[in-house]
């Protein structure tokens, strides 16, 4: 049931890949409809565990409880609608070839969250690369390639420094093997200072990932120059898995490291969060815009990961689903609007809403939700991770809520008037069935995670208990398991120290 | 649920359906079924509330609290969303409520005609599921959901006739604003969270109470939560959006920018009353705001022209006075005066959307003049409500001012940070209100016609479903002061009713009490503020006709009273270049610095490779050097190293 | 004369030789001019082991021996190397009409 999640968009992707446009459309939308059905069963899932590597410590283990199975079905359902775009809008040649990589990658995706065993962790990692490359390579816009160098240079450096400190980390903290609950406690008990070491090889990989200022110059380049469509930018969204990979690994593992680079991390997520913002106020493009958006967001989620608060941690895995959701709604809303306009600057929109009224609503209704308006999708997450955050340090959070808070204010409400209000030189269509049919599994999801987030959180928040664990009693029963897996498993044994709450008492 | 008390909780659900059902499939429908729909729906919550406050009457305990799901949760931190319906709340529902049916009905007919009739509606019922929520949440979390709820909400109302690029600016510069005062909100929050690990009103209240006096950690929320209630009730500094706001239809205006959402900032600081008494400090910073705003916006009202930002001038002055009153103490106070400015506020922007619908879109009333004999309920109706807001007595505006001038008068809280100042700065603005309240009735009704031929031709008194709400409005503009007769002579239902929702059991709020005499005295002196200012008014513009003025009335400091004494002149030239200026620096350094400057690495990089590639000459000799180096360099370490076995 | 010749002044002949063909290997165009001079090294080196072995020939026959016989490996790469180099040589000859070693440079990046 776990592995289905992997198999099912890896089998559509091979059945699709040579078949004709329709046919291929078809099969791709069964897998991920079937992939989405399979994510929602799979909170309660068992563990996988095959061997594979026994002599190395490596195995083939999968854990989908926790954040996991969060962040699976958030992506599993932006992928339906991205699919269905992807079937009608890509090229008569092209499609079958895109379709199949994005089931590649939704099957790689699904295979990094689930992954327990830090090996397999990274080769999902660097799988999950190759498709995106491809898509941004085969399909992109006039300077792809130059987007596609720097994205693989950018990508590829960081792993090479992760994959060093994943290599050092078995031998040097004696562990068992790769599976996260034989490290957690090896790990834990290495000295500060190798910790951070390691964990400056891990947050080489997942700063770029995340993205983090200043690492994130490939992020511009890689949306302006995929596939206007929209299509691959909801590919990449889903795969801004920095975020995760600080929670569910490097956090975990190595505490001390964490806390040694806190104060730098947490400054730069910060500024991330506000560079993102004020740069996303001045761009005259669609796709620049949202590029500087995500990278606002992912800032936000970076305060909350290295705010290492429970609050913070929380919001900030939750935000990321989230904006997978909102931000991957943008994307593919930005694509309508470049079929109706063919192209994304945004002086050749306006005063759309008369025209357009239904698809005015829903473009408002997704920008609010971008901009973390409470009852929409974005809100809690950005909430409890800049709760978190200032409980870590309250005047750098203060200064970047101000700023990302009102510069979301700003480029949210200016975008939405520049495209839709104002004087209409000449109408456009309205959404047709088709699009409606794209747009509603967004909607339904961002009204979910607005007003109902409660579930998810307490999976995440599961996790999160045994991230900030200062110390952990493992009895070593179980092998193969996420942080959340431990927890649940180990929660009669261990000797919880309250998870560094947000109590910081007033004055007597 | 079976509590009648609760069933107040199903308003903004209703609310919200009709909002839906207006905004899917309104432009289906023929007029004026979608405003009827949404004035069963406004009228629906109005019963609702009403079932309440009959409900809690009389009850032990008036306070029924309903939990409805979990929403966060974080470690040991956890926040569900729940309902407290107790007497401020239900009051607040009221008058929203209440107030609320009134301008939907009067909307049927002011809406008449408009291309987008059905989605008018569909905002107004989602504003007033906002503000539901706004004022039922149990916690800060879900009164924040409300809080930016309203807020879009009147983003989407200011800017209704979108295709006039003015309206959508005062539209966005609105929700700008406010949302910087919303990250004061945010930041009270995490305050709060950091101190008492809850949101939960109730909790948070009691975890304040059990703080020091005066502890700064309490006023550092206190001022986070007024920078919030600035942003929303438009006050210094953040008071500069809600003139703009006049650009939306002006039922909204009456609705959303004077009853209801701009309260939203007072009853904020009511609702955490318990955590204001505890900071004097707060509290008097809340004070002087209220009091230097409600001055400023009466001398930005002296100099306006258009008819209704003299009124939204007024209703940011009439805020400053409602700040005043929670800055000092009295929260059942400023909780009374919004609910009777609400009544006379309403109704006088309903009167002036009468006059601008008679006149077929005329604002200016440099234009208008003599309608009085032409529109009589108008005329009459705003009348009353000019009375009231300036402060004649026995009409509801006089109670209710007058309570705050005493308390600000008798306040013990802000011993030391000028009470008596506070006391004249409204004193003098009282006596400008009447004075500019008059030439505001005077120029409209009053007088000789100024108006164009073609507005002239069109006057007519508006239609019934727009002169009723007037007529009611008019009845409790003049009756609803006697729910707070001053305290000192006689009794006092509104401030028994919101005692125990304000500050309850948890603290007291001290205030000298003086002789009777002295309390008299203070009245007499309000009425003679207002009746100077009325005096003076009548003085210059209607006996006078405007002559004694009219020098004055071009000159400088008419314009910069006109242009709101020049705060947005000065926010452009302080904040607004700057900050535009640093954004595009961020574009700018974004794209030529840090994308350049890691490529530069790049470069670097490619450097040093094609220098040691040019050690691969081909140049035979070379090599053979080389080689012969290497073999001396080698020679002289093992030499030197000794040789190892 | 006194006494057989010291090793040490054959191995300053030695080291004479093969600093001469050293910088004969560096400074020479002609290509067979740098055959010659890889040569007088590998029998500088030759000399060198020659001595060494004379030397410690009286204190046992294995070490002197070895010396001996590497001298014999030597001269024998020696021969090869020079047929095999020529060999190229005249091939590069045929095409070129030079043994300019100087011109031999495309063996580059």
């Amino acid at each position: 049931m776990t592995a289905a999640a992997i198999l099912i968009p890896l089998v559509a992707a091979i059945v699709a890949w040579r078949l004709p446009r329709r046919v291929a459309a078809v099969v791709a939308l069964v897998g991920t409809i079937a992939t989405f059905l399979v994510a929602t069963f799979l909170a309660g899932a068992p563990a996988l565990e095959i061997a594979w590597l026994p002599a190395l410590g490596i195995g083939f283990r999968l854990d989908p409880a926790g954040v996991s199975s969060v962040l699976i079905l958030a992506a599993s359902l932006t992928m339906i609608p991205t699919v269905l775009v992807a079937g009608r809008h890509v090229g008569e040649r092209d499609a079958p070839a895109f379709l199949a990589l994005l089931l590649v990658m939704q099957a790689s995706l699904n295979g990094l969250f689930l992954a327990s065993d830090l090996v397999l962790t990274y080769v999902f990692w660097e799988a999950t690369l190759i498709p995106s490359l491809l898509m941004l390579g085969l399909f992109g816009g006039d300077r792809r390639r130059g987007a596609v160098t720097k994205y693989l240079i950018y990508a590829v450096s960081g792993s090479f420094l992760m994959l060093a400190s994943i290599l050092a980390l078995r031998p040097l903290s004696g562990a068992e093997s790769y599976a996260f609950a034989d490290l957690l406690p090896a790990t834990r008990a290495l000295d500060p200072v190798t910790q951070a070491w390691l964990f400056a090889g891990f947050a080489a990989a997942f700063a770029v990932k995340l993205p983090l200022f200043p690492l994130h110059s490939w992020l511009i380049d890689f949306h302006r120059q995929n596939h206007p469509s929209g299509v691959a930018d909801v590919a990449g969204t889903l795969y801004k898995v920095g975020g995760f990979g600080f929670f569910a690994w490097a956090i975990p593992l190595l505490p001390a490291g964490a806390q040694a680079f806190q104060p730098w991390l947490l400054t730069l997520a910060a500024v991330t969060a506000v560079w993102g913002g004020l740069a996303a106020t001045q761009q005259k493009d669609l796709k620049s815009l949202m590029a500087y958006m995500s990278l606002s967001h992912m800032g936000l989620v970076g305060i909350g990961v290295f705010s290492l608060t429970a609050a913070g941690m929380n919001g900030a895995m939750i935000l990321l689903a989230a904006q997978m959701l909102s931000t991957g709604g943008l994307f593919l809303l930005s694509g309508m609007l470049h079929r109706r306009r063919d192209t994304f600057e945004l002086d050749a929109f306006g005063g759309l809403a008369k025209s357009a009224p239904a698809l005015a609503a829903v473009t408002l209704l997704v920008l609010f939700a971008a901009i973390g308006v409470p009852g929409l999708s974005n809100f809690p997450g950005e909430f409890m991770s800049l709760m978190g955050g200032y409980a870590a340090s309250p005047w750098l959070i203060s200064f970047a809520a101000l700023g990302s808070v009102v510069a979301a204010g700003v480029y949210g409400v200016n975008t939405y008037q520049r495209l839709y209000q104002g004087r209409a030189r000449e109408g456009t269509r309205d959404l047709n069935g088709l699009e409606v049919l794209v747009i509603a599994p967004i909607l339904a999801g961002i009204l979910w995670l607005g007003l109902a987030p409660a579930p998810q959180i307490a999976r995440i928040d599961a996790a999160t208990v045994v991230a900030l664990e200062l110390e952990v009693d493992t009895t070593g029963e179980t092998t193969g398991q996420t942080p959340a897996g431990a927890a649940e498993r180990l929660a009669n044994d261990q000797e919880a120290i309250p998870a560094p709450d947000l109590a910081l008492g007033g004055e007597p | 649920m079976s509590d009648p008390a609760a069933w107040i909780a199903l308003v903004p659900a209703i609310a919200l359906a009709g909002a839906l059902i207006n905004g899917l499939f309104g432009r289906s429908f023929r007029e004026p079924f979608p405003g009827v729909l949404a004035t069963v729906v406004a009228a629906t919550g109005f019963v609702l509330s009403f079932v309440a406050f009959v409900a809690l009457q009389g009850r032990e305990q008036a306070h029924v609290a309903l939990e409805l799901w979990p929403y966060l949760q974080a470690g040991s931190f956890d926040l569900s969303l729940g309902v407290m319906v107790d007497p401020l709340s239900v009051l607040m529902m009221l008058v929203i409520t209440g107030v609320g049916t009134l301008i939907h009905l009067y909307s049927v007919g002011y809406m008449h005609g408009d291309a987008g009739y059905s989605r008018y509606f569909s905002f107004l019922n989602l504003f007033i599921a906002a503000m539901s929520v706004l004022v039922l949440a149990d916690s800060f979390m879900l009164m924040f959901v409300g809080w930016e709820g309203v807020g879009v909400s009147s983003f989407l109302l200011i800017g209704f006739w979108y295709q006039t690029k003015a309206n959508a600016d005062a539209a966005r510069k609105a929700f700008i604003v406010n949302r910087i005062g919303d990250v004061g909100f945010l930041l009270a929050m995490f305050l709060m969270v950091a101190t008492f690990g809850t949101l939960n009103i109730a909790e948070v209240n009691a975890g304040a109470v059990g703080l020091a006096f005066g502890s700064g950690t309490l006023a550092l929320i206190g001022l986070f939560l007024l920078v919030a209630a600035a942003g929303k009730s438009a006050q210094l500094p953040l008071q500069v959006w809600l003139p703009d706001a006049m650009a939306g239809p002006t039922p909204v205006s009456a609705l959303i920018h004077a009853a209801t959402m701009v309260t939203a900032g007072v009853y904020l600081i009511a609702r955490t009353a318990p955590l204001f008494s505890m900071t004097p400090l707060a509290s008097a910073v809340v004070a002087w705001v209220g009091a230097l705003t409600a001055l400023v916006a009466a001398l930005a009202a002296l100099g306006q022209t258009d008819i209704k930002k003299i009124l939204a001038y007024s209703t940011i002055s009439q805020l400053g006075y409602m700040f005043v009153a929670v800055g000092v103490g009295a929260y059942w106070v400023a909780i009374f005066h919004v609910f009777t400015h609400a009544f006379f506020k309403a109704l006088l922007f309903l009167g002036s959307g009468s006059v601008i619908h008679a006149l077929g879109g005329e604002q200016d009333i440099r234009r208008m003049g003599g309608l009085g004999a032409k529109m009589r309920i108008t005329g009459t109706t705003s009348l009353i409500a000019t009375l009231a807001i300036a402060g004649v007595p026995l009409l509801s505006g006089f109670f209710s001012k007058d309570a705050i001038l005493a308390h600000a008068f008798t306040s013990i809280h802000l011993d030391g940070y000028g009470t008596y100042g506070l006391y004249g700065v409204l004193l003098l603005t009282a006596a400008l209100t009447a004075f500019y309240m008059f030439r505001w009735y005077y120029g409209i009704f009053g007088g000789t016609s100024r108006m164009t031929a073609k507005a002239a031709a069109n006057v007519h008194e508006s239609p019934a479903t727009m002169t009723v709400p007037l007529m009611v409005l008019a009845f409790f503009a003049v009756f609803a002061g006697y729910l707070g007769l001053p305290e000192f002579a006689f009794p006092n239902w509104i401030a028994h009713w919101l005692e125990p929702a304000t500050l309850g059991e948890l603290t007291e709020v001290p205030f000298r009490h003086p002789a009777a005499w002295v309390e008299w005295m203070l009245i007499l002196a309000s009425i003679v503020a207002a009746g100077a200012g009325l005096a003076l008014g009548w003085w210059i513009y209607a006996a006078r006709k405007g002559a004694p003025i009219r020098g004055l009335a071009e000159g400088p400091l008419a314009r910069l009273s006109r242009s709101g004494l020049g705060f947005d002149a000065a926010y452009r030239a302080l904040f607004i270049g700057g900050a535009e200026g640093t954004a595009s620096g961020v574009a700018v350094l974004d794209r030529d610095l840090v994308d350049r400057g890691l490529l530069g690495l790049g470069t670097a990089l490619t450097f040093f490779g094609r220098l040691s590639a040019r050690l691969q000459s081909g140049f035979v000799r070379a090599y053979a050097l080389a080689m012969f180096v290497g073999v001396g360099v080698l020679v002289i370490l093992v030499a030197w190293m000794g040789v190892r076995a | 004369m006194g006494g057989p010749v010291p090793t040490e002044a054959w191995v300053a002949l030695s080291a004479a030789l093969f600093a001469i063909g050293a910088i004969g290997v560096l400074t020479r165009r002609s290509a067979i001019l740098v055959f010659l001079s890889v040569e007088l090294m590998l029998n500088a080196a030759n000399l060198a082991l020659v001595a060494f072995a004379r030397q410690w020939a009286v204190a046992g026959t294995q070490v002197a021996m070895s010396g001996q016989t590497v001298v014999f490996i030597v001269l024998a790469i020696a021969a090869a190397e020079v047929a095999v180099g020529l060999g190229i040589l005249v091939a590069i000859f045929r095409d070129r009409v030079s043994t300019d070693v100087d011109t031999l440079s495309e063996v580059r990046l």
